[in-house]
């Protein structure tokens, strides 16, 4: 699905498309930092979601086309959340149950992330999924004349 | 054990987020949404079994300690009322996939995954042992609903779906406030937990925590005066939405005002809890009388069969709550399947307007039969469920000495009787109505609609027949309900 806005924005005034574009990497990086620092600090799969999604409603707000596609995001998040909480169950574990992992990196130190962390990739996803979905709900309000069957 | 909890709740979920990814393809977006529901279904008749013979089941889901942790309860109560719902939704999805391609039916590339969901959360709603999940379930099921009344986009269905939203976003604030006011007083959203703590709280707050909640389940199970919502918006969405929403969403508020008042022990809301009852029973039963529309009268018995349930848990006693327990079993099946029959009388006639249709006793002699079973269930005669189910709330009033809550229950339910009467005689009898536009449907989707009503239908009368067994069940759910320690103790193990 492409979406194109529908107030295309005049070219000579371009100061929002090209702060939005400077800004994209930098809430981005946010973002990233939110979903890895959930597990132990404020944050998570739902505080990255709503940065993404804040994100995207700027793009859209900017006039810039978007080419994720809403339900396809909401479907992978949702079915990678059911797999992570069902996991457990074939390893003889309680359901939702985690696995921490830590290694320790080169210039990052000790990291510590586990299953925890697709978890709340695919609550990200179904988050973003969301946002885009209702920015191209609102494109489309129409309500269908008549009564009900 | 722990596999099959996790099936009911998850497989609903994985199977309407597949539908969704290829919801162009219906064949195979059909095929899986059903085998999610079909899945959940099964396990949760294994469940049943399993608990029925071995005692409560519990998940400690992530290994977390029982304070902050969430916690899936299957004990008997909930056990028996988890198949007939998850039954329920099946049922309504063969239907939907027969009607789908009607022009009175839902949009099947939302509806099918949408059910999804809302499965997922009525089997968590049922199961889980803690209040704060409950409260997620309830808004995993509500956010499903809002978008099932409302996507067809139709003014009054819009129109409806507003009040229907406000309420319930009404009751899921004080929801939320609620479960702060419990955390605050007992330190724990655990129901096991709170089983032991709410009892030991000054009788004030005591009371308040039982009043606040009360208002909260009870805007969602309808009960009288918090009831505008429901008659207003369930006739305005497809049939098969207003199937499983009549069936179960109502239902749901009721269980838990069953598990949540008795669990801690709120005897004292008894009487407020009766003279509630009593309105409800009255109103809805009036309420019906004075519509005329087939869904709309329909709407109208849900509310005044919800008080039938209140009365049960209003008298506080093990008989009482044998009642309401069986009383929602027999319920949530025959009231889904008067819908479905309803949806099969619009899509005959065109509307479901009761001066727009007649004769169908001669036209469609099966339908007047289809119809006839769950009504006159409804209504309470023999040897039908709701005669089983009435006659348990009933003599549970009379072993209490409630004469006036037993009295108006019985008229309740001739006031019910009467308006089935119209219906009947609206619909059934009379001369064939002119103004009477079939709904354009090919032959194997009408007969997939009738297969999934007659399969309904007859699933209603096994109710009637295993009546002993179940209320045997309904008897041990309650006791295991109204013994102090029983619940905490389970799950504490």
């Amino acid at each position: 699905m492409t979406n194109t806005s529908p107030t295309t924005h005049s070219k000579s005034f371009s100061v929002l498309p090209a702060s939005v574009a400077l800004i994209t990497p930098i809430a981005a990086f946010a973002g990233i930092y939110l979903l890895f620092a959930g597990h132990n600090n404020p944050g998570g799969g739902f505080a990255a979601g709503l940065v993404f999604g804040a994100i995207v409603t700027l793009r859209s707000l900017a006039g810039v086309p978007n080419r994720l596609d809403a339900t396809s995001l909401i479907c992978a998040g949702v079915l990678i959340v059911v797999a992570v909480a069902a996991a457990p169950l074939f390893f003889g574990d309680a359901l939702l149950d985690q696995k921490v992992v830590s290694v320790t990196l080169p210039v990052l130190g000790k990291i510590k992330s586990g299953s925890a962390l697709p978890f709340d990739i695919g609550v990200t996803a179904i988050v973003v999924g969301l946002v885009i979905a209702l920015l191209s709900g609102l494109r489309t309000g129409d309500v269908t004349e008549g009564d009900s069957p | 054990m722990n596999a099959l909890i996790a099936i009911t709740i998850l497989a609903p979920l994985a199977a309407s987020a597949l539908g969704l990814l290829w919801r162009r393809n219906v064949m195979v977006r059909d095929i899986t949404t059903f085998a999610g529901l079909l899945a959940a279904s099964v396990a949760s008749f294994f469940i049943l079994a399993g608990v029925a013979d071995d005692g409560t089941h519990v998940v400690w889901v992530g290994d977390w300690n029982p304070e902050v942790g969430i916690v899936l309860v299957a004990d008997l109560f909930a056990a028996l009322v988890l198949p007939v719902a998850l039954t329920i939704i099946l049922v309504v999805e063969i239907f939907a996939i027969g009607q789908r391609r009607t022009s009175w039916g839902a949009n099947p590339a939302l509806a099918g995954p949408l059910l999804g969901v809302l499965t997922s959360g009525v089997s968590l709603a049922f199961l889980t042992g803690d209040l704060f999940t409950l409260f997620v379930a309830f808004e995993l099921i509500l956010v499903s609903s809002y978008v099932l009344l409302t996507h067809q986009g139709q003014r009054a269905q819009i129109r409806s779906g507003m009040t229907y939203v406000v309420m319930n976003l009404f009751s899921s604030t004080l929801f939320l406030l609620g479960l702060a006011i419990v955390y605050a007083a007992t330190g724990t959203v655990n129901m096991a937990l709170l089983a032991e703590r709410v009892p030991e709280l000054p009788d004030a707050v005591q009371l308040g925590i039982g009043g606040w909640f009360f208002v909260v389940f009870g805007t969602k199970a309808a009960v009288f005066p918090l009831f505008s919502w429901l008659p207003d918006s369930y006739p305005t969405a497809p049939t098969t939405i207003t199937a499983v929403f009549a069936g179960l969403l109502t239902k749901i508020g009721i269980y838990a005002m069953i598990r949540f008042h008795t669990l801690t022990d709120m005897a004292d809301l008894g009487p407020a809890m009766l003279v509630l009852a009593g309105f409800t029973m009255i109103v809805g039963a009036i309420g019906a009388l004075a519509q005329t529309d087939v869904k709309r009268i329909l709407s109208f018995h849900i509310i005044s069969q919800i008080g039938y349930m209140l009365m049960g848990l209003g008298l506080f006693s093990v008989a009482g709550t044998t009642g309401a327990i069986l009383f929602l079993v027999h319920h949530m099946p025959v009231k889904t399947v008067l819908f479905l029959i309803g949806g099969l009388i619009e899509n005959t006639q065109g509307s479901s307007r009761l001066s727009r249709s007649g004769g169908l006793a001669t036209a469609k002699p099966w339908l007047a039969v289809l119809f006839a079973i769950p009504a006159l269930s409804l209504a309470g005669l023999p040897p039908f469920s709701g005669f089983v189910a009435k006659l348990a709330v009933i003599s549970a009033g009379v072993d209490a000495s409630s004469s006036v809550i037993v009295a108006v229950a019985l008229i309740a339910g001739l006031l019910t009787m009467l308006s089935m009467t119209k219906i009947w005689i609206g619909v059934f009898w009379g001369a064939p109505s002119e103004e009477a536009e079939p709904v354009p449907t090919r032959r194997g989707n009408r007969r997939m609609m009738i297969t999934a009503t007659s399969l309904a239908v007859a699933g209603t009368l096994t109710i009637s027949v295993f009546a002993g067994t179940l209320f045997d069940l309904s008897e041990r759910a309650a006791i295991e309900l109204r013994t102090p320690g029983t619940y905490a103790a389970e799950v504490q193990r």
